[in-house]
């Protein structure tokens, strides 16, 4: 008992590690080439990343916003056929890797694309260039748009029926019925919205990269791995890292106010008539916002589509190899997200019993502070420390999935923690009284409230991994090779419907993943 | 007089089938069990539920064709009566003018009203501010005020403890002796209505299985079932 006393909680630990990983990491980036102070030299570079990063994600946001909030509340207002294979939609948009998104907009709007087939078509023979604000924009609205569709159409579903019963016995007009029923759920949920897209696109790496159309558009991501990869400058890369941690850092303490959401209060689900569905002007408005939207979002999301035709051409032993690759190092990741998350939950949930509610916020920041952590970086540096004990050959191997685990981190915790805590809210005072602890605890009492949410996370866990283009493009080579990588490949060396094929085996794993998280997340105990 | 015949309304797992007379100016409490059929009674006088056939009418008037907004009718929720976002002289006035853009008078006509229902000083107050006897008197003001003569009042006192469920009657009943007005009200302890309402229903599987004065329901050969529904909750 003793000894058992003495041992530090496995969570402590986590958080130790990780804090001790991201910070040695950091210190080995900055002090690789003497430490010298890099951050003055590249003054003029620093403010024209800074500004691109700040006026696309800015962009990106309103974009993503205006149609997002337009078509939540077309659909919120319409019921008609297909209406479920549009929420289906917006939901595959949601879990789709960046690198296909980069595909869909090559394979829509780029130069052999559909959009240059049909003005072809129709005689029309001047260019356009997709590189730049333009690609970059389409492909950030093109992924967040639809997050924010989802979003706010879920937010408004939570106003209660009898406000809605309300409105239509008080004869309320479509504007009265959008100042006092829509307007504060919006107002609820887009400052919390724009945030965490502005986050998302500030950060931007696959998009920026792919679709930037040079080094004079390169968000704080791009730079950092432009000076890792292309210039070998681990100082500037440091420093770089350390600004754009504090940025997103900030942002994200805003966010965590800002999206404190006042837990639902709702009797029942709102399946009463709205009073302004009725209104023509509202018809045609919502016609125009659906159409719209659906000839924006649709050939994008169905691009891939067209990999269908070749897909058993592209069966070859990289492909293969690549799948194998990818599916590995997502099962590790996986493993490695939901293991920190069980164990920050369960210190977390330590601390709330303890009534230590500072130490307990604390642990449930930590998952998210990693959100801010640019994962170059933190790549960087971990190489760094391990170089010395690791054939580099090896590296990529190690750090893959444990970067990945870092970064689906956050998403897995928000699964585990809850349940968590509710099971000490339920049961927490029988299990004290009856002397469980530790595992014996964790087996009768945790397990099986756990088992559904863990599942959830693990599989979620693997979907962002499986798609993710990120630290491999620092690794990726002949000799390692992920599907997302091997996408990249095909897509610098223009052999459209080869990356189309090896797109849609990305999406299809990445969709089947995010389905059965959902299918286990929404699931009954 | 409220009218209802033959009125049948059909889902899947549910068929209801009500009839029921309600006299100009009387108070009519309708007991039953969960799941009865109480509330969608009430729903479907205001109109959110619309019958497949039978009549609805109330001093004359067929309330069938109409809207809910259009329907001589207001209604008091259980819960979520009143808009977060507004302040309580806000959400009274909802009733007399939804575009809350009001005359002098009108705003008088909240004040007194707000001074009716015993919230004088609270004008300004959100929802989130005040309890719940408090939300359900702002609810019960914002029906009042709006002029119609049928009040629909759905489990208005549940929720609130006894204490504060005997203010909500002793008000229901002075606002009612001010303003004639006629009230159907579910509600799940019928004793605490006993003394005030003028009729009493005992609405069950989606009929009106039985009508009369509170003393007829209670009192009567029904009385057994009625107290036997009640306790199964």
């Amino acid at each position: 008992m003793k000894l058992r006393s003495r041992l530090p909680h496995p969570g402590n630990v986590t958080a130790l590690a990780i804090a001790a990983l991201v910070a040695g990491s950091f210190i080995a980036l900055a002090t690789v080439d003497g430490g010298k102070p890099a951050l003055f030299s590249i003054g003029p570079y620093l403010i024209r990343v800074l500004a691109f990063s700040v006026i696309q994600a800015g962009l990106s946001t309103i974009l993503s916003l205006a149609l997002g909030v337009a078509l939540a509340l077309a659909l919120a207002r319409r019921r008609f056929f297909g209406r479920d294979v549009v929420l289906s939609l917006l939901s595959i948009t949601m879990v789709m890797p960046t690198i296909v998104a980069v595909f869909a907009v090559l394979a829509v709007y780029g130069r052999s694309g559909w959009l240059a087939e049909a003005l072809g078509a129709l005689g029309w023979n001047g260019s356009f260039t997709i590189f730049g604000y333009p690609g970059i924009l389409i492909a950030h609205v093109f992924l967040n748009a639809p997050f924010v569709a989802r979003i706010t159409l879920d937010g408004l579903d939570l106003v209660p029926a009898e406000q809605w019963r309300l409105a239509a016995s008080l004869g309320f007009t479509p504007a009265q019925t959008f100042r006092h029923l829509d307007w504060p759920v919006l107002r609820a949920e887009l400052a919390g919205l724009a945030g965490l897209v502005f986050l998302m696109c500030f950060k931007s790496f696959a998009i920026v990269l792919a679709l930037g159309g040079g080094p004079s558009r390169a968000t704080l991501e791009v730079a950092i791995y432009e000076a890792l990869k292309i210039d070998l400058d681990f100082g500037r890369a440091a420093w770089l890292a350390l600004i754009q941690l504090a940025i997103c850092l900030f942002m994200m303490l805003v966010l965590d106010w800002a999206f404190a959401r006042p837990p639902a209060t709702h009797t029942m689900r709102a399946q009463v008539r709205r009073p302004d569905e009725a209104n023509r002007r509202l018809k045609i408005i919502d016609a125009l916002i659906l159409v719209g939207g659906g000839l924006f979002i649709a050939p994008l999301a169905l691009s891939v589509l067209r990999g269908l035709r070749n897909i058993f051409d592209v069966v070859d032993a990289d492909l293969l190899q690549a799948f194998a690759t990818s599916a590995a190092i997502a099962t590790a990741a996986a493993l490695v997200a939901c293991g920190l998350a069980l164990s920050l939950a369960s210190a977390a949930r330590r601390r709330m019993i303890s009534r230590s509610r500072r130490l307990a916020a604390v642990y449930d920041f930590l998952p998210n502070s990693l959100l801010a952590v640019p994962p170059f970086a933190l790549t960087a540096g971990l190489f760094l420390m391990i170089r010395p004990f690791v054939d580099p050959a090896m590296a990529g191997l190690i750090l893959l999935p444990l970067i990945n685990g870092l970064a689906a981190l956050p998403f897995a915790y928000r699964y585990i923690a809850p349940r968590l805590m509710t099971t000490e809210e339920r049961y927490g005072r029988l299990a004290a009284s009856l002397g469980m602890t530790g595992l014996t605890k964790l087996r009768i009492v945790d397990w099986p409230v756990l088992r559904r949410p863990l599942v959830a996370s693990f599989a979620l866990a693997m979907a962002l991994s499986f798609g993710d283009f990120g630290v491999i493009a620092l690794f990726g080579g002949a000799e390692l090779r992920t599907l997302p990588y091997l996408l990249y490949e095909r897509l610098g060396s223009y052999r459209l419907d080869e990356a189309a094929a090896v797109g849609l085996i990305i999406v299809l794993a990445a969709f089947l993943l995010a389905h059965v998280s959902g299918r286990m997340s929404h699931a009954a105990d | 007089m409220l009218l209802i015949e033959s009125c049948r309304l059909t889902w899947p797992d549910f068929t209801a089938n009500y009839s029921l007379k309600v006299p100009t100016g009387h108070l009519c409490a309708v007991v039953g069990p969960s799941g009865g059929g109480k509330t969608t009674l009430l729903h479907m006088i205001a109109g959110f539920e619309v019958p497949e056939s039978g009549t609805l009418a109330f001093a004359g008037q067929d309330l069938l064709p109409l809207t809910p907004a259009e329907r001589p009718v207001a209604i008091v929720f259980q819960d979520h009566n009143l808009f977060p976002h507004l302040t309580a002289s806000q959400n009274v006035a909802l009733g007399l003018q939804p575009s809350l853009r009001l005359t002098g008078r009108e705003r008088a006509l909240v004040t007194d009203m707000l001074d009716a229902v015993g919230l004088s000083g609270f004008d300004q107050r959100r929802p989130g501010e005040m309890s719940g006897g408090q939300r359900q008197r702002v609810a019960f003001a914002r029906a009042l005020i709006s002029g119609r003569p049928l009040i629909l009042l759905d489990e208005p006192f549940s929720g609130l403890d006894p204490g504060l469920r005997r203010d909500m009657v002793q008000l229901v009943d002075e606002l009612r002796r001010r303003r004639p007005v006629t009230i159907v009200m579910t509600i799940h302890t019928p004793e605490d209505v006993a003394d005030l309402a003028d009729q009493m229903a005992f609405v069950t599987h989606g009929e009106v299985a039985a009508s009369g004065t509170p003393a007829d329901i209670l009192q009567g050969p029904l009385a057994a079932r009625v107290a036997a529904s009640i306790l199964d909750e």
